[in-house]
């Protein structure tokens, strides 16, 4: 933790009796680590978007001077996508490429595999896009997170769901992990308050063929089929139901939110199409200037048509530990967290803060523990592909009324 | 479930009786000096399936433990299990909807024989060169992502066909020059401990091409189109096709089973391409070749067969027949690659489960292994965990064949050579 600051001030003697100035100063690094599923059975497909949303955010950052004088550089660390292998990276980035703080992170085991080390290590860690509440919920010191809550994130899709007419019967499918079961759990019991029966099918990550499962679906005769698996799960699922009658053209169907990846979805799902996917962020053309300059460097690097939302909560997620770097005057941990706790930056999500923390805790104004350095503002919107070949970005958001651009076309209903 | 202590009650009254059937039919064939091969798992099946009524005449009578005898008390356990859970659980769909359980068989046919056959190639090189190959899963997805770059990527338009025999080509290259390469120290006694050697340098061979396509085509999920849609057919009439529906990708037959287009399409090509290998096998010189390899290096070396030559084939052709497999399969599954991780451990266990080295039995395990993980997924009452056990049920079997019958179903008969011999 004190080696960057060491090499800063070595960097700075070296350059003051050089005589070589400001440029020297700059060859100076202080690592900030970056969580990304680059392996299966992670999401690949997410954790790819978002190292380059975290590269970008590094080239951004050291184009606008870098923190405390020095370059940023953001070390990449493939998680896979298990909690296992998301401990060790975490300990690595600390213990061996001297991270002074840690951003990115897509699936919740990850980040409840890993919180408590950077924790007991005094790293502070913004956590960009796992949802589990148990993340900020254990309120430990050093955990941030800009992503929703699981539950908030649960409660889009359910009351989404009992929007659809006349239902009475949903089925999940979910994954057995952080993310998953509880997220199923809260969506069953989120659509029970409509009188809506719900069934629950849980698989491992990874899994690939859902035949066996699918039929039981079908036999079930549900009048919704909601994914909660993130990765190429819920694109195999997705199509396989499909190929069996129960897919997004038979019945209204939340895929997970990996289909917002268009070209990858569209390939892997050709017959998706009336599918539902939760998007985070508000809709492109509600994008602040910050997030506008940033999705077109994203597109022109990437060849997409369209910026997802964990991308920007990887780029705003390295942003905003600069920031609070920048603001603390320090890499050392509780002066990270102190300014995070303080923190108002112009994100390419918006406006992020931490209302709750060490200063004031959340019971104060009556919220639950998962509310400890949580960004309560993400937007949650719910879209829906009406066109084969369709960009996520230019499908209709059906809900919230607030962001709607179109209505939800219900089919077999 | 609505009466489980019936259903367990039953199955505890099967295992002590199995437990009894197996040690107590063993002695007796012991102390009358008879074969006794097959004396635990008959004993075991008998005990568990009928009881004292089935294992008392067999201990007095001692008979001959023919296939029949081996098969029906294997097959009378099955049924008692599946009676006991009908009667637990009358409202289950395994027990109440027939077309489900139809779907479900077929489904279970059709993906056992998709495993089987990429079972096979594992089973054709541990037969010949006696290495387990830990690449397998590898070839498997060199053959689907090799299929989907030339069918989708280079050369969009092109006949799947083309696609899907431009990879296997591939493939069997790759895997002539890895044998030739790696492998022939082995036989040459340059290697101290070859069985090791063999599974760490194919464990190698698997990271390496593993590693090797990610950097090269990153790990974004691809899959081709399904290769044809099936045409519009509407049987007996097109008002009431009971018979035979189809869409562009699902077949429907009599009103209740439903088989998706590319895992029709995989599993028929399996078969075909079985009935071919099966003919080069017990038709051609070289397959008559390779067979004798199989059962007897030296002395097939003193009738002129080249063992070394065939060493090479045998690893091409298993090679070749994973990323066949690959191939079919990458219209039907996302493909990455680390997509092979799972088909080459089921594969592993389907070739023990068979037996080491039997042809037949990989065939046999694989359709057995899709039976029991379709039983599994549609059966256990509980959804959240009905799913989840899939690759367990694979395990289960397994364990409980091993148990009764080391060398699996198929192992005694065949595993006689050098490796085994098929």
């Amino acid at each position: 933790m004190k080696k960057p600051i060491l090499s800063a001030i070595t960097a700075a003697a070296a350059a003051v009796s050089l005589g070589t100035g400001p440029a020297a100063l700059a060859e100076c690094e202080t690592a900030i680590g970056g969580l990304a599923p680059l392996s299966a059975p992670g999401t690949v497909v997410g954790g790819e978007a978002m190292r380059e949303a975290m590269l970008i955010a590094e080239e951004d950052l050291n184009a606008a001077g870098g923190v405390l004088g020095c370059k940023v550089k953001v070390v990449i660390a493939d998680t896979e996508g298990l909690p296992e292998k998301a401990a060790a990276v975490m300990e690595k980035l600390i213990t061996q490429d001297g991270a002074v703080a840690v951003g990115g992170g897509y699936h919740s085991s990850v980040g409840v595999a890993s919180k408590d080390i950077a924790n007991a290590r005094g790293i502070p860690v913004v956590f960009a896009e796992t949802w589990n509440d148990t993340i900020t919920g254990d309120k430990q010191k050093y955990i941030f997170r800009i992503a929703p809550l699981s539950s908030w994130a649960s409660s889009t899709i359910w009351k989404h769901a009992l929007l659809v007419p006349g239902i009475e019967k949903a089925a999940i499918l979910t994954e057995n992990t952080d993310y998953g079961i509880p997220a199923a759990e809260e969506t069953r019991k989120g659509l029970a308050t409509g009188g809506v029966e719900t069934v629950i099918f849980s698989v491992d990550i990874g899994t690939q063929d859902y035949a066996g499962i699918v039929e039981r679906i079908k036999a079930e005769d549900p009048d919704i089929i909601i994914t909660l698996a993130t990765g190429e799960a819920g694109y195999n699922f997705a199509q396989q139901s499909a190929d069996a009658g129960i897919g997004p053209q038979d019945l209204p169907f939340h895929s997970g939110q990996v289909s917002l990846e268009s070209k990858s979805y569209w390939e892997n799902v050709p017959d998706g199409n009336y599918a539902f996917v939760q998007r985070i962020g508000v809709p492109e053309n509600l994008f602040n200037e910050k997030a506008k300059n940033f999705a077109a460097v994203y597109k022109e690097r990437t060849g997409k048509a369209a910026v997802e939302s964990y991308a920007m909560e990887a780029y705003d997620s390295i942003a905003i530990i600069a920031q609070a770097i920048n603001e603390a005057g320090s890499t050392d941990g509780d002066a990270i967290v102190a300014a995070l706790e303080n923190i108002s930056h112009d994100g390419t999500l918006g406006r992020i803060y931490f209302p709750y923390g060490t200063q004031k805790d959340p019971s104060v104004d009556g919220k639950g523990d998962e509310w400890w350095h949580q960004w309560p503002d993400p937007a949650l919107t719910v879209i829906q592909y009406q066109e084969e070949g369709q960009n996520s970005v230019d499908s209709p958001i059906v809900w919230p009324d607030a962001y709607k651009t179109g209505d939800a076309v219900y089919v077999g209903r | 479930m609505e009466h489980p202590g019936t259903f367990w009650g039953v199955i505890a009254w099967m295992i002590v009786w199995g437990v009894a059937g197996s040690v107590a039919i063993r002695r007796r064939y012991l102390q009358h000096d008879l074969d006794t091969s097959n004396t635990t798992f008959v004993g075991a099946m008998l005990g568990a399936a009928t009881g004292p009524v089935g294992l008392v005449p067999l201990w007095l009578k001692t008979p001959e433990l023919t296939n029949r005898l081996i098969v029906l008390p294997a097959i009378g356990a099955v049924v008692l299990v599946a009676a006991a859970f009908a009667f637990a659980d009358p409202d289950s769909n395994c027990v109440a909807n027939g077309s489900f359980v139809a779907s479900q068989i077929t489904n279970g046919i059709i993906i056992g024989i998709i495993y089987g056959f990429m079972a096979l190639g594992l089973t054709l090189i541990f037969s010949i060169l006696g290495v387990v190959s830990f690449s397998h899963g590898e070839f498997y997805m060199v053959g689907g992502m090799l299929t989907y770059y030339v069918t989708v990527v280079w050369l969009p338009g092109i006949n799947p066909l083309l696609g899907i025999a431009c990879a296997c080509a591939v493939v069997f290259v790759l895997g002539a020059l890895f044998e030739r390469m790696f492998l022939t120290p082995m036989y040459q006694g340059r290697i101290d401990r070859p069985v090791e050697y063999g599974i760490l340098i194919t464990f190698g061979l698997a990271f390496t091409l593993q590693y090797f396509v990610q950097a090269i085509v990153g790990s974004n999920p691809v899959k081709t189109r399904r290769y044809f849609d099936f045409p519009r057919v509407r049987l007996p009439s097109p008002e009431d096709p009971w018979l035979v529906k189809t869409s562009r990708g699902n077949l429907e037959l009599f009103d209740t089973i439903s088989i998706s287009n590319p895992r029709l399409t995989a599993a028929v090509a399996c078969v075909a391409v079985l009935g071919a290998l099966l003919y080069f096998l017990h038709r051609t010189w070289t397959g008559k070749a390779l067979r004798a390899v199989s059962q007897d290096r030296e002395a097939a070396a003193i009738a002129g067969i080249d063992p070394s030559r065939m060493n090479m084939l045998a690893f091409a052709l298993g090679a070749m027949i994973a990323a066949l497999a690959g191939a079919l399969l990458v219209q039907a599954f996302s493909w990455l690659p680390q997509v092979g991780n799972i088909p080459a451990m089921r594969s592993f266990v389907i070739v023990v489960l068979g037996g080491l080295g039997s042809l037949p039995g990989a065939f046999v395990g694989g359709i057995l292994v899709g039976l029991v993980e379709a039983a599994g997924t549609g059966c256990i009452p509980d959804p959240q965990k009905a799913a989840s056990y899939i690759p367990a049920y694979g395990m289960v079997v397994l364990t409980l064949t091993l148990l009764l019958r080391p060398t699996g179903l198929f192992g005694r008969r065949y595993a006689s050579g050098a490796h085994g011999k098929f």
